[in-house]
């Protein structure tokens, strides 16, 4: 229980000094931090409108992170969940723009399973070259990811373009309902919730999460045992993958109503990062997204009530994964109290 | 005039007769933390001119990490050094070298591509202009092979000498550095009785010219050879300094766990049943070397230990691993119970009846991170008792981490702390613990004590010979001659990739072993005549 309250302690030092570098950027700029920084909490909570943004961005934005740490569990460092984001949200837009033969809550049930599947099967690729052939997964992931991003966006400009000037799908027939108008949060934040709860539960009560974990902390292990460490590790990926495919079925289904090209630029990425900066503590990694979405989101406000430019929220993110990633630098302080105590006791 | 010299003479003469007395090497009251754990509580050491100074203990007693103190490899605590009477501070590897101490460790720092001529020089390299003067350095080599019988070959490359020689190269490094105080971290770990026997002998030379020497080690028929005096730790305390001559194994083993033990296992005598492993003709690759192993069979009986003995390196790894399922089979079968498992997967290998006691308890045994009772269990885990309906079964894990915590004495008892909390020897009895329990009709022991103490190694092999008993063959891999001697019924010995003899237990004896580990089975059979 100590051990949680000491990293809980980090997180929040690390929190407080990112917001202190931040401040000093903000006073470069000739603004007040704690007014920009005031902005930015009402930009993300004042009025219907700003939270419903934040709940918005915070919703692929829960599944992503988690998606990372599940893959983390089993060892693997998954930077293809942007791409696995883009093709669940490219299968859910043209299962729920041509399958319209279906009754609309089948159709639903449809689009999820589809993306689910095609994520699923995204991630397998990486997964067996890591493996199997033992091809960083890291190299491989990166590179899908432009496949992932090159295939939806020819899709939405050729064959499933909707013929207006942006790049996009044509509307989906089933969409999620609507929350909180005028923002874009949708029921998907319900079944994000659900999703991570399961994926949590999953991890930690049952066979297969103890088997993820034992591969994650230690694959020789495993095999020993007789865990087969290449198999749990490919069924993480892909259940990392399935989370991907579903945030981006709700952000077509719910968020859009149709497939925007370029939709998941940096969901991926930011939840990678909120992963990391818990060190892919999963019961953690939920509200660090939800941090991070509150500074994506009231980083506008901040823009528009103050001088701040919105890129500022992107430093102060910068910063906070090399603060949480620097190990020892809360340490000096239990160091110094530390030897204190005992020249005390040896002077006594 | 005169009168003053002569005064001056005598006082030197006293001053020098006070030197005699005095310590080279004087460790006052150390202590060493490294984070939480207290390696070193209270440490006292002291080393004489001339002489050989063992520090025994059980693993983790914190001897190599006096040593290590006293290398300048860390900072201590607390605590003072005293080097030839000066009080020294801030040590480093560099200044204790300068002080004349020289240290062999355990792990050789040798580049294996390098010649052994080249790999003693490194770093103080005799340089003629712009090259380096060769000629010079094998002069000052071969001085101290000829002084101290330190025989290494000159050209050779440390990847193509032996372990036994690697030490020697490692001694003579430390003299060329200008080493009077040499300090040696186990290093009969990786030795055969022979060639201990002449480490010890070169030990005496330099002994004889002066050198003080730290023997590190926790076999105690070894030290009682060798040593002048003998300090003893336990739990990071310093227990206690006796001579030689005033002391016994006995005494020792008290002085180090706090009671007797008897390692010496009564071997129980049992009638083998039907063949439960048999090893046909199998070929296996190392991680390096192909064809590691080249055609080797064996079989194990039910109720019998076969013991394989052979230096450590030889193809014994590979080996158990072949047979497990952990490294493919290229050649040959490998047939457990009646079942054909070559190359199958280690999970239908132990249920074809396999336990296994891995030599590498950290990488392969335990998994640190994990809990003590994830640990205890994960043999089986998605099965009864441990998992129902694909959910795992917590309280079924503690009820079992709770019955062989007690009956195996593990410490600290708490099954929710990771393994990585546990000692050496609390670690492998978790190991011992699980494989044995699963009741299999084979078990394989891999170097089942090493880096294990001495209490924890009584426990272990006693659950070896009781799982014996209880009617499984077990094959008993170890590099510990003794224990292999004390354990099985047979005897196969190794030496690369190859057996080299087969003894029955009543046959083996520890020179014929040693020949046999070294591969010179001809030498050993007339070792075996001489002694009939």
């Amino acid at each position: 229980m100590s051990k949680t309250l000491e990293s809980a302690r980090k997180v929040l030092l690390t929190i407080l000094l990112a917001l202190a570098i931040g401040a000093v950027f903000i006073i470069a700029f000739g603004e007040n931090p704690f007014s920009a920084y005031i902005a930015l909490v009402q930009g993300a909570f004042k009025g219907k409108l700003h939270l419903g943004t934040t709940l918005s961005t915070f919703t692929p934005l829960l599944l992503t992170s988690v998606a990372f740490c599940v893959a983390a569990e089993a060892g693997a460092f998954n930077v293809g969940v942007e791409g696995e984001v883009f093709l669940g949200g490219i299968v859910a837009a043209y299962l729920g723009v041509n399958w319209g033969f279906l009754p609309v809550p089948a159709l639903m049930i449809v689009c999820f399973l589809g993306a689910m599947l095609v994520s699923a099967a995204w991630a397998f690729i990486p997964a067996v070259l890591r493996a199997y052939f033992n091809v960083s997964e890291v190299c491989t992931t990166i590179l899908m990811n432009s496949v992932a991003l090159q295939i939806t966006s020819y899709l939405v400009s050729g064959p499933m373009s909707a013929g207006t000037a942006n790049a996009q799908s044509k509307p989906v027939l089933v969409t999620l309902p609507q929350l909180m108008k005028p923002s874009n949060l949708n029921a998907g934040i319900f079944i994000a919730i659900i999703v991570v709860v399961l994926v949590i539960f999953m991890l930690y009560k049952t066979t297969l999460g103890f088997k993820i974990r034992a591969v994650g902390k230690n694959p020789s292990h495993a095999d020993y045992v007789g865990i087969s460490s290449k198999r749990i590790f490919i069924t993480s990926m892909m259940i990392s993958g399935m989370m991907g495919g579903i945030a981006g079925c709700i952000q077509v289904l719910g968020a859009y109503g149709y497939f925007l090209n370029n939709f998941a630029a940096g969901l991926g990425s930011n939840g990678m990062l909120a992963a990391l900066i818990v060190r892919s503590n999963v019961l953690a990694t939920p509200f660090m997204a939800f941090f991070l979405a509150i500074l994506n989101s009231g980083a506008m406000g901040m823009q528009q009530a103050t001088g701040v430019p919105k890129a500022l929220v992107d430093t102060i993110t910068a910063v906070f994964i090399i603060i949480a990633t620097m190990d020892t630098l809360f340490e000096f302080k239990k160091n110094s109290t530390k030897k204190k105590a005992k020249k005390e006791v040896t002077e006594g | 005039m005169e009168r003053q010299a002569a005064y001056v003479c005598l006082s030197l003469v006293i001053e020098k007769d006070e030197k005699m007395d005095e310590y080279v090497i004087e460790m006052k009251d150390i202590v060493k933390n490294f984070g939480t754990i207290q390696a070193v509580k209270n440490g006292q050491f002291t080393l004489k001119k001339g002489e050989i100074h063992s520090l025994i203990g059980e693993n983790g007693a914190g001897k190599s990490t006096m040593m290590k103190l006293l290398y300048g490899m860390y900072p201590i605590d607390d605590g003072e050094i005293f080097v030839a009477g000066k009080k020294v501070e801030h040590l480093t590897p560099k200044s204790a070298i300068s002080l004349g101490i020289g240290m062999v460790h355990q792990e050789f720092m040798l580049v294996n591509e390098l010649r052994v001529v080249e790999n003693i020089i490194l770093g103080f390299e005799p340089t003629k202009g712009l090259t380096i003067d060769f000629d010079t350095a094998r002069k000052n080599i071969r001085r101290y092979i000829e002084q101290y019988h330190l025989d290494v070959q000159m050209e050779k490359r440390v990847s193509q000498i032996s372990v036994g020689e690697a030490q020697r190269v490692e001694i003579i490094k430390t003299l060329m550095h200008g080493a009077e105080i040499i300090i040696l971290d186990e290093p009969t770990a990786v030795l055969t009785p022979q060639e201990t026997k002449g480490l010890f002998r070169i030990l005496h030379n330099l002994k004889e010219d002066g050198k003080s020497i730290v023997f590190i080690s926790h076999k105690l028929n070894e030290v009682m050879e060798i040593s002048d005096r003998i300090s003893v730790m336990r739990q990071g305390n310093y227990m206690g300094t006796v001579d030689r001559d005033e002391t016994s194994p006995v005494d020792l083993t008290k002085r180090m766990i706090g009671r007797e033990v008897f390692l010496n296992v009564n071997r129980t005598e049992t009638t083998p049943g039907e063949k439960i492993l048999d090893v046909q003709d199998i070929w296996v690759s190392s991680h390096k070397e192909t064809s590691k192993i080249r055609g080797l069979s064996l079989s194990v009986h039910a109720g019998e230990i076969l013991g394989v003995a052979g230096i450590d390196g030889n193809g014994q790894s590979e080996l158990v691993d072949a047979i497990t399922g952990l490294r493919p089979v290229e050649k040959g079968k490998v047939i457990l119970n009646g079942v054909d498992v070559t190359n199958k997967s280690p999970k239908k290998i132990r249920k074809a009846g396999l336990a296994h006691i891995p030599e590498d308890r950290n990488k392969r045994g335990l998994n640190r991170a994990m809990s003590i009772s994830d640990n205890l269990s994960v043999v089986g885990i998605d099965e009864n008792p441990y998992s129902s309906h694909m959910l795992l079964n917590r309280s079924a894990q503690h009820e079992n981490a709770m019955e062989k915590i007690k009956e195996f004495d593990i410490r600290p008892a708490d099954y929710t702390l990771p393994a990585s909390s546990m000692s050496g020897g609390n670690a492998q009895k978790v190991v011992v613990a699980r494989e044995v329990s699963l009741g299999k009709k084979l078990l394989i022991a891999s170097q089942p004590t090493r880096g294990v103490d001495v209490g924890a190694i009584e426990t272990i092999r006693n659950t070896i010979d009781k799982a014996k008993k209880q009617g499984a063959g077990v094959l008993l891999v170890s590099a510990e001659l003794e224990e292999i001697m004390s354990l099985s019924d047979r005897i196969i010995v190794i030496h690369d990739g190859a057996i080299t003899g087969e003894l029955t237990a009543a046959e083996a004896n520890e020179t014929t072993m040693g020949l046999l580990m070294m591969g010179n089975a001809e030498e050993a059979k007339k070792e075996e005549g001489e002694a009939v």
